[in-house]
């Protein structure tokens, strides 16, 4: 069985596309044949995060209107096996897709096999955005500390509710999961960002993951490498727990508190 | 109604109100009344079955307004003397407002002094919850609530003794109303198991019960009902209206904020206080 995710926001900027690369590369590193799907058309970034930018040829957008086929269009990455990256085009806007067109693409690459299919949403909640949220199965809901980061989130979970096949086919409702991103918790101390409690007060959706806020993850990005290949960074360790929980492991949170300050840095500040 | 009409309506309404008096004004409203439904054209029966259910109750029925519901006998093709129907209507105590029927230009309405209004609105509950009850709640076009009378020449007493009161279910929501969503309960009231995001709106003719946070907009008695109360389990509402009289956030005192409230209309002051 095929499983559709779509990684979401509302607002821009939060890491959707970080989010996207990771938590495909996690699933692909558990055995699961994944392939990632960049919604973004015009503004296309997933391929520079996932490091084959040099290597599109085909995209989305050819797949659509059938120029090309899946074989052809799909990029295979070349670190992990069973990962697959279909790019956006960066020449097209998003009225290039149709939701027949991206019918016949879900067809296909259910019937290559695959069992997950990560889409990665643009910002906002106009066409490509419902597009990219139409077919999903479970939604994972990218969130930054801040009020209209919320504030997005929460529109973009009425919209999944009334704009998704599942709702308009009246079928079980898409399985919402909240990510947040860029958590800082000693800034969540000062009071200078919510807390992930508040964030899930306000929300109301069960909690996938908290992702703090790293330089690794702009190290990584630069690098064409997604973040959860860097075992060493917490924000890799964070993705990878959410990966489990992705997949029905219940695990403690971790990185809500401040890293406590050593007695040097106490001192020198 | 789109919705912006609708909330635009909700608050004009209430600023007419507020701000000045307006003289008159016409508007359009559902009230519940008794309908005495007529199965046979026989004023004997008809006279003696009206003292019989009169006499059960002699206060309640005194000086009632009632629709005088014609459409069986229209059915039947029947005819009645509508002069003596009137007289004994009268004559036990009750006051014929208006006649329903299903063809306005029959002889028999046309005999009727009495104003007209369009048939099936004194339709029995019995009738309706059997045929379809499962459209009890969509059924906007007919549902007039009214208590009928039958007055049947061989039916059980006992069971038409009973008055009988249509009751709307209210519009129950068990998810969370989420930021640019909104929600009206046409001639109910609202009740939602969640919170209500920012920049949602809950809407109701009727009551509104949150159990959960409200931290949108809500607006209860849109259709002008005054008696209508907002209540939720903590109020973070950036509006609260009550028959189109509002406030927002800022004028909500602070020590209210985040407490379980309900909100209601005092004449013409909105009233919040703790639960």
């Amino acid at each position: 069985m095929t499983k559709t995710i779509v990684v979401t926001s509302g607002k821009g900027g939060v890491g959707k596309t970080t989010t996207s690369a990771s938590i495909a590369t996690g699933l692909a590193k558990r055995g699961f044949k994944t392939v990632v799907i960049d919604f973004d058309v015009g503004l296309r970034n997933l391929d520079l995060i996932m490091g084959c930018e040099r290597r599109v040829v085909y995209d989305l957008v050819n797949l659509v209107n059938q120029e090309a086929s899946l074989h052809q269009t799909l990029i295979k990455d070349k670190r992990i096996e069973n990962l697959y990256i279909l790019p956006a085009s960066q020449t097209r806007d998003k009225d290039a897709l149709t939701i027949e067109g991206i019918a016949r693409v879900m067809h296909k690459l259910r019937k290559s096999e695959f069992d997950y299919i990560i889409c990665d949403s643009p910002a906002g909640i106009e066409k490509g955005a419902k597009m990219a949220l139409y077919f999903a199965d479970e939604a994972i809901v990218t969130t930054n500390p801040e009020v209209s980061s919320v504030r997005d989130s929460d529109r973009i979970l009425g919209i999944l509710q009334s704009e998704s096949k599942r709702s308009k086919m009246n079928e079980e409702p898409v399985k919402e999961h909240l990510l947040i991103t860029r958590y800082n918790p000693s800034r969540v101390q000062d009071g200078q960002m919510l807390s992930v409690d508040d964030i899930v007060d306000l929300l109301a959706i069960p909690l996938l993951g908290i992702i703090p806020e790293s330089p690794s993850v702009l190290d990584c990005s630069n690098a064409g490498k997604p973040v959860i290949l860097d075992d060493e960074s917490a924000a890799g360790q964070a993705y990878s727990d959410a990966i489990d929980r992705l997949l029905g492991e219940s695990k403690p949170h971790r990185f809500m508190e401040a890293p406590k300050k050593g007695f040097l840095s106490r001192l020198f500040g | 109604m789109s919705n912006n009409l609708l909330l635009n309506a909700a608050l004009n309404h209430g600023a007419a109100n507020v701000s000045s008096n307006p003289g008159v004004e016409l508007k359009g409203g559902m009230y519940t009344f008794m309908s005495l439904k007529l199965h046979t054209s026989d004023m004997d029966v008809i006279d003696a079955k009206l003292a019989d259910k009169v006499q059960q109750a002699p206060s309640f029925f005194k000086d009632t307004p009632v629709v005088i519901d014609l459409t069986v006998l229209e059915k039947a093709e029947s005819e009645i003397d509508a002069a003596r129907l009137l007289e004994c209507i009268k004559r036990h105590k009750l006051i014929p407002i208006v006649a329903s029927t299903s063809d306005k230009s029959s002889p028999m309405a046309q005999s009727i002094a009495l104003p007209l209004i369009d048939g099936g609105v004194g339709r029995s509950i019995k009738e309706k919850s059997s045929s379809k009850p499962a459209e009890s709640s969509s059924d906007k076009a007919d549902e007039t609530a009214s208590s009928t009378i039958d007055v049947t020449p061989d039916v059980d007493l006992s069971l038409s003794r009973e008055i009988e009161y249509v009751i709307k279910t209210p519009l129950v929501i068990d998810k969370p109303i989420r930021s640019g969503q909104q929600v009206y309960a046409r001639d109910t009231d609202l009740i939602v198991m969640g919170p209500i995001g920012p920049g949602a709106e809950v809407i109701a003719d009727n009551n509104i019960h949150i159990y959960g946070p409200l931290r949108g907009r809500a607006l209860c008695g849109v259709s002008g009902n005054t008696s209508t109360r907002i209540f939720c389990q903590s109020l973070e509402a950036e509006l609260v209206s009550v028959a189109g009289n509002y406030r927002m956030l800022e004028t909500i005192p602070e020590e209210l904020r985040g407490k379980p409230a309900q909100v209601w209309l005092d004449k013409d002051r909105l009233n919040i206080e703790p639960l």
